[in-house]
């Protein structure tokens, strides 16, 4: 019970500072509208809107030509011809959006009937709507394609029966080869001679790619949380620097009650502000304009990814009072391991960009795993089954953050 | 014989090789008002600290109410009250928030929580401002209400450390005035620490005086003044013998007469020499009223034709006792 008491105390004194609540709920909100807005402008501010499709033509035979020369003309989707070493070496590293391969032997194989496969790979952070359009592209021009030969190939087998019968046999009158040529065409699409396979380049897992413009919503989401550790942080300090810290131990309450007191309004405050925030991805986006982001597929999955969250945030509180000795210090503190690492855990550059320039090196601070599990959970639509690892290295920040916290916290 | 409410024994707190307090023991009974007297760094407040839990004692013990500190400090705690020397509230929230939120650290709650409140808001006469945030109090206010926190669950002894630092004179008497009442109409105990020694004279039955850690004396008041009878007179002269001393012990007032060499307590090193009433001899007179005696002190010297290098009075009160023991000043 005193743990509670101290944490409602302190909830009153945090909604009487002003310059707390600005900071933690209405700053993301305006970082998330000129950030968002910055995202989307990168879009915009393209020369050419259509989405770049790398195609490798390994057949290069007339068939694969007039299928390159459909998708073209399809609209939409701008051909970017590559060599299949080139291709291969962009995809290893990221840097396509979407590909098409196009088999060798594709010509001999729609002329003979054997079945064919053009393979289309998305990049796991292409926005939807992209890989979608490719995706309805590429599937039309291939039917188009196959339309073509299949109407060749009944008539030709109209005329070759007709050729086979005596004169006063040849009976096929213009019904009959209508007739034999819906059949051919309801055949090839029961059974397509050639079908598209679409897959992700690099992390298949993770599914569905999220819109740019959206990502500033779980980015700054996690960025403003973990700086909720810095109120705790500070509020301990002052409970230090005034002396009621002391007063308190002097009370019957134990330490580690004092400490629950002082660390479950960080899980308040950061439960309050996922509300807020994402609140505000929902409803205040629309508002505004802006398209409104999605709460993803599975509630419990996001319940256990924001705790995770919280706990992390209210752990590195504990490990920032704990280390430090003067207000200087918690500011120092603060800014080296909640502002900078937000930065490169993801919170401001996505993630897949950041891969890029520094590899594995983000995946060393929690803000990334906050970031991925949450982008997972929102963006993308994943379930518990697929962010639990997220949520696990998470929890094992927070556990760490408390441990060395305990060891280092100066009571005295 | 009933156990005295507090009893300490050989209290030690150590932060390595410094010793912040070094076995000190002392009663304080029922009722009580002790002062603990001393310089600033002496030992008081991490003694206070122990006592109520704040710093584990590094040797030592001490019980309240029967209530072994090491074993059973839960219940020790609930019979204590504690005022630090610092503003330990939070001014963002006003004194009766204040004080309910320490109330019911303590398990109070309901009606008796209110009751509780608005008793102490009373005692340290803050009806009317009680609900005003308190950062917008004078510093006098604060330390009242600093002195209600630590009452509003009644405890049965109250530490106040350093209540009236900063303090202006007329909030100053108001807490004089609180703790007489809380004493008197009350019954509390309380152990009262400063180095201010007025403060102890006037509310105090019995006091120690602490110094580097260590009690150098405790007594009543008045036993602790009668260390320097009516007052201690300190003479410096460029010479002395067996015959000065037996006339200056002869004369009307004088009760003692010592010459004080390096060993002392009135001359430890530098600090002796700082009280040094002059270069030369020193000699200590104890005088049952120093002003009165030194007149004849100054005409015998005269009289034998001995140099005056310096004269010091000592009245009789708690710095001059303290100086006496320690040949430093309180305050310094």
């Amino acid at each position: 019970m005193g743990a509670l008491r101290i944490a409602i105390k302190d909830l009153e004194i945090f909604l009487r500072d002003r310059g707390w609540l600005v900071q933690l709920f209405l700053l993301p909100l305006m970082f998330i509208l000129i950030f968002s807005g910055v995202l989307s402008g990168i879009k915009s501010g393209e020369q050419d809107e259509r989405v770049s499709l790398t195609v490798v033509d390994l057949d290069g035979s007339a068939a694969s030509a007039s299928l390159i020369a459909a998708i073209e003309a399809a609209g939409g989707v701008r051909v970017v011809p590559r060599e299949a070493a080139e291709a291969e070496a962009l995809v290893a590293e990221l840097q396509i959006g979407q590909l098409l391969t196009i088999p060798a032997g594709l010509e001999a194989a729609i002329q003979s009937g054997t079945p064919a496969t053009v393979r289309l790979q998305s990049h796991p952070d292409a926005r939807a709507v992209d890989t979608e359009a490719v995706r309805v592209v590429v599937e039309g021009a291939v039917q188009d394609l196959l339309l073509e030969a299949q109407i060749i190939a009944s008539l030709q087998q109209v005329g070759d029966m007709q050729a086979a019968l005596p004169a006063e046999q040849q009976v096929f009158d213009e019904e009959r080869i209508l007739r034999q040529a819906r059949e051919q065409f309801a055949s090839s699409k029961e059974r397509p001679l050639v079908t598209v396979s679409q897959q992700m380049a690099g992390t298949a897992s993770e599914g569905d790619s999220p819109d740019m413009a959206h990502l500033a919503v779980p980015g700054f989401a996690v960025l403003f949380v973990f700086l909720a550790a810095q109120a705790t942080a500070r509020s301990i300090y002052d409970e230090k620097r005034v002396g009621s810290f002391r007063r308190l131990l002097a009370a019957p309450i134990g330490r580690a009650e004092l400490l629950a007191g002082k660390a479950l309004p960080n899980i308040a405050i950061v439960i309050v502000q996922m509300v807020v925030i994402l609140g505000f991805g929902v409803v205040g986006l629309p508002l505004l304009g802006r398209a409104p982001i999605s709460l993803g597929q599975d509630p419990l999955a996001l319940v256990l990814m924001a705790l995770a969250i919280a706990l992390c945030s209210t752990g590195l509180g504990i490990l920032i009072a704990g280390l430090s000795r003067t207000e200087n210090q918690i500011g120092g503190l603060s800014t080296l391991l909640l502002w900078a690492t937000g930065v490169l855990g993801g919170s401001m550059i996505p993630l897949f960009l950041l891969e890029q320039v520094l590899g594995p090196i983000p995946r060393a601070v929690p803000q990334y795993w906050a970031n991925r599990g949450l982008e997972n959970v929102l963006l993308r639509g994943l379930g518990l089954e697929a962010v639990w690892p997220q949520i696990a290295v998470l929890l094992a920040f927070a556990l760490a953050f408390f441990a060395i916290g305990l060891w280092r916290f100066d009571y005295e | 014989m009933m156990p005295a409410f507090l009893e300490v024994e050989g209290l030690t707190k150590q932060y390595g090789s410094l010793t912040a307090v070094d076995g000190i023991s002392f009663t304080v009974e029922r009722g009580e008002v002790f002062g603990l007297l001393g310089p600033n760094g002496a030992g008081k407040t991490t003694t206070i600290s122990m006592l109520t839990g704040v710093l584990a004692p590094t040797a030592g013990t001490a019980r309240i109410g029967g209530h072994d500190i090491r074993t059973d400090l839960a219940a020790a705690k609930r019979l204590n009250g504690l005022v630090p020397q610092d503003l330990a509230l939070y001014p963002t929230l006003s004194a009766r928030t204040n004080l309910s939120f320490f109330g019911r650290i303590y398990g109070l709650s309901g009606r008796a929580l209110r009751e509780r409140v608005a008793d102490v808001l009373r005692i340290v006469s803050l009806e009317e401002r009680a609900d005003d945030a308190i950062e917008t109090y004078s510093g006098g206010m604060k330390r009242r209400v600093n002195i209600a926190a630590g009452l509003v669950h009644q405890p049965e002894l109250l530490f106040l450390d350093e209540p009236t630092v900063g303090v202006d004179p007329q909030s100053r008497a108001a807490i004089f005035d609180s703790v007489r009442a809380l004493n008197r109409s009350r019954g509390m105990s309380i152990i009262y620490t400063t180095h201010y020694m007025e403060e102890v004279e006037l509310l105090c039955n019995r006091a120690a005086i602490i110094d580097h850690g260590r009690i150098i004396a405790m007594d009543t008041i008045q036993n602790l003044l009668g260390l320097l009878g009516g007052g201690v007179i300190h003479l410096g002269v460029a010479n002395a013998d067996g015959d000065l001393l037996a006339g200056l012990r002869a004369l009307p007032g004088i009760r003692s007469a010592e010459v004080m060499d390096a060993g002392s307590p009135a001359a430890p090193g530098e600090e002796a020499a700082a009280a040094s009433p002059g270069e030369g001899m020193q000699i200590t007179l104890t005088a049952e009223r120093a002003r009165e005696a030194v007149v004849p002190v100054i005409g015998l010297l005269n009289a034998r034709d001995v140099d005056l290098t310096g004269l010091e009075i000592l009245e009789p009160n708690l710095e001059s006792v303290f100086l006496h023991l320690t040949g430093r000043k309180l305050r310094e």
